[in-house]
């Protein structure tokens, strides 16, 4: 195992008029160059989780801390370590795909030239500099959720926290995803992960948390909740830790 | 700066790419100057410069009649046509649309009126001492009978029937004092005394408030009305852009970045104010250069104070985008903020004076207007365009335009904070 890079630590969250908490005392610690994946139901805490790892949302007790290279990273300085691809498609599609990433990469404090440069890279990475220039607008699902990809590692952040990065995408976009989050880790940087998608979980991940009720139920490297749990795949990981009832957030 | 300057330059983009709203802050507004400006301009003219038309029916077998019409004739307020129709022809006639107004002159006019005159200078004289009353009571002046277009407003047909009985009393003065020197020996009144009867009433000295300033006309009330229902109109391109960046997951991913939204915010009021800056110059641009090409009356800036033009501009605008913003962080959907702001806008329009100068409203929709962000905008170009510009008059409607603008922000403020979303 690495250097840590986050330590969480009796993490609660109850949202303002909620009679129960999202997150109950959640503690995990996630280390450098690691693929992380939170999994669990629908409304078990997981968005909420990433979301304050993030530093979108405030939380209402414990402790977040954040290190690179084993040195605790200043409050202020976080945002800029880190890259965020949201579920939704947190993109204006009236601007192109190059106005979009040069707005976001001003965002990062990153220089006209820089952003230009590791644009270029990146559309031809993921397929996209044909239509670089073209609205987002006219783009089809995968291309978005490429282009949401690009916008949250343009400024080759040391982490990336990525919620349901490739829902509804064909098979070709998320294999070229996929793939270019893996050549990513491969240098360096950590990959914090939610899907539904429990095949791809599979390939991606290091070590998962399963997180229902607020609660992190289980957490460690695949094969060693697989055996704890005398189960074939995440799947039956799930299913067997949540039941098999409906979680429509009701 | 930097970070400024690029989300200055997104929100330029963003704007530019939105046709919709781009025709709705610039074309339709135009659109709407123009069309409101020709209709009332015709309606300022007729009132102005056309003369009332007048049948009149002049049955009077005497002269005083035909001393009634001449005096209406050269007044030059009524274009007067002549003819023998019987008081319900003429009323038939009046209700058609022949003319707005229609006069009957009965045949005994001239007889009523001599022989009323008489009887009263009798009176007079014997009251006078001057001679013997002859015990007739009066037997009343006579009339004439006036007709009216239903649709000429009511204050509009009392002035008409004043401007009647003003040369009615001419004549029936003149009438009663020929009588008096005739009962006392004098053939005819000496004409420096039918001079001074006719000239030496006192004199009205009239002094408008516009007297050195602009002449107020269809353009001076409509363009600056329009333009700032144009300016409010944002709402749909700004409140849309909002709600979309909210929706969208954009305020999210800005809120994970080393960045503010303040910076998000602060880039939108400053492209917006501009549009709206832009907005007033391009509507006031057409209205000066191309309004009298059209013959429609000229736009007359304020020159006497221009920093008060370019103060009342920027504070209209920042009302304008204050209000929008406000909706976008209020409205959870395009078609709430939408409709909301849409009609919102034109109600604010209708009791602000946009559409009816709200001097002309009754009581209590003059008080509601005050509640009009845009009854203030209008009002402080009224102070620069009709009643001199001076800073006196500027401050109330820039005071409260600045007071409704920071009422907006802080409940955008409120709602985002609330929203989690800054």
């Amino acid at each position: 195992m690495t250097d840590l890079l986050i330590d969480i630590e009796n993490v609660s969250k109850k949202y303002t008029g909620a009679d129960r908490y999202s997150l109950k005392s959640v503690n995990l610690k996630i280390y450098e160059g690691e693929k992380f994946g939170f999994f669990g139901p629908n409304g078990a805490g997981k968005t909420t989780l990433i979301s304050i790892l993030c530093q979108i949302l405030p939380f209402n007790e414990g402790k977040v801390t954040y290190y690179l290279g084993s040195k605790p990273i200043e409050f202020h300085s976080i945002r800029q370590k880190i890259g965020f691809v949201p579920q939704d498609l947190a993109l204006y599609e009236d601007l192109t795909a190059r106005q979009n990433i040069s707005y976001f990469g001003a965002m990062y404090n990153m220089k006209p030239n820089e952003v230009r440069k590791r644009s270029v890279e990146l559309f031809e990475l993921l397929g996209l500099s044909a239509v670089a220039d073209r609205k987002v607008r006219t783009f089809s699902g995968g291309m978005k959720r490429r282009l949401n990809l690009i916008a949250g590692l343009i400024h080759e952040p040391a982490v990336v926290f990525l919620d349901e990065p490739t829902v509804g995408v064909d098979i070709q976009s998320r294999n070229a995803m996929l793939s270019f989050l893996k050549e990513i880790n491969g240098k360096g940087t950590s990959l914090i992960y939610t899907s539904h998608h429990l095949d791809e979980a599979e390939r991606i991940c290091d070590r998962v948390a399963i997180i229902d009720h607020g609660d992190i139920i289980a957490s460690g490297s695949i094969p060693q909740l697989l055996g704890e749990n005398d189960v074939e795949d995440l799947t039956g990981l799930l299913i067997k830790l949540t039941g098999k009832e409906f979680r429509d957030n009701v | 700066m930097y970070k400024f300057w690029e989300s200055i330059k997104k929100e330029y983009y963003l704007l530019v790419n939105d046709k919709t709203g781009l025709t709705l802050m610039f074309i339709m507004p135009l659109l709407l100057v123009l069309i409101v400006t020709v209709i009332q301009d015709s309606a300022f003219r007729m009132v102005n410069d056309n003369m009332i038309s007048m049948l009149v029916a002049n049955h009077d077998k005497g002269d005083k009649g035909e001393e009634l019409e001449k005096m209406l004739g050269s007044s030059g307020m009524f274009g007067i046509t002549n003819g023998t129709w019987a008081p319900e022809e003429l009323n038939e006639l009046v209700r058609n649309g022949e003319a707005l107004t229609g006069l009957y002159i009965p045949e005994s006019f001239s007889d009523e009126l001599s022989t009323n005159t008489e009887q009263l200078s009798n009176l007079i004289l014997a009251n006078m001492g001057l001679g013997e009353s002859d015990g007739n009571s009066l037997s009343g002046p006579g009339s004439v009978i006036f007709f009216n277009d239903a649709a000429l407003q009511e204050n509009y047909v009392l002035s008409i029937t004043n401007v009647i009985r003003t040369h009615l009393s001419v004549i029936e003065v003149r009438q009663m004092l020929g009588t008096m020197y005739n009962q006392l020996g004098v053939e005819e009144i000496p004409e420096e005394v039918e001079t001074a009867m006719l000239s030496g009433g006192i004199q009205i000295q009239r002094y408008s408030s516009a007297e050195t300033l602009p002449t107020p006309n269809s353009t001076q009330h409509n363009v600056p009305a329009w333009t700032v229902f144009a300016m409010f109109f944002m709402v749909i391109s700004l409140g849309t852009n909002l709600v979309l960046e909210k929706a969208g997951g954009s305020f999210l991913r800005l809120k994970a970045m080393p960045s503010s939204i303040a910076i998000v915010m602060l880039s939108k009021q400053v492209v917006y104010v501009l549009v709206g800056v832009l907005q007033v110059s391009f509507i006031f641009g057409i209205a000066w250069l191309v309004f009298p090409w059209l013959g429609l009356p000229r736009l007359t800036l304020a020159e006497s104070n221009v920093t008060g033009l370019l103060l009342v501009v920027l504070m209209s605008s920042f009302s304008a985008v204050s209000y929008s913003l406000m909706l976008g962080a209020i409205a959870r959907t395009q078609e709430q903020s939408n409709g909301f702001g849409a009609i919102s806008v034109i109600i604010f329009a209708a009791i602000g004076g946009i559409w009816v100068p709200s001097f002309v409203m009754p009581e209590f929709l003059r008080l509601l207007s005050q509640l009009s962000p845009l009854h203030w905008c209008l009002e402080s170009f009224y102070v620069l365009f009709l009643r001199g510009g001076d800073w006196a008059g500027l401050a109330k409607p820039l005071y409260i335009l600045l007071i409704f603008s920071l009422i907006c922000q802080f409940i955008s403020y409120v709602k985002l904070r609330r929203d989690q979303l800054i």
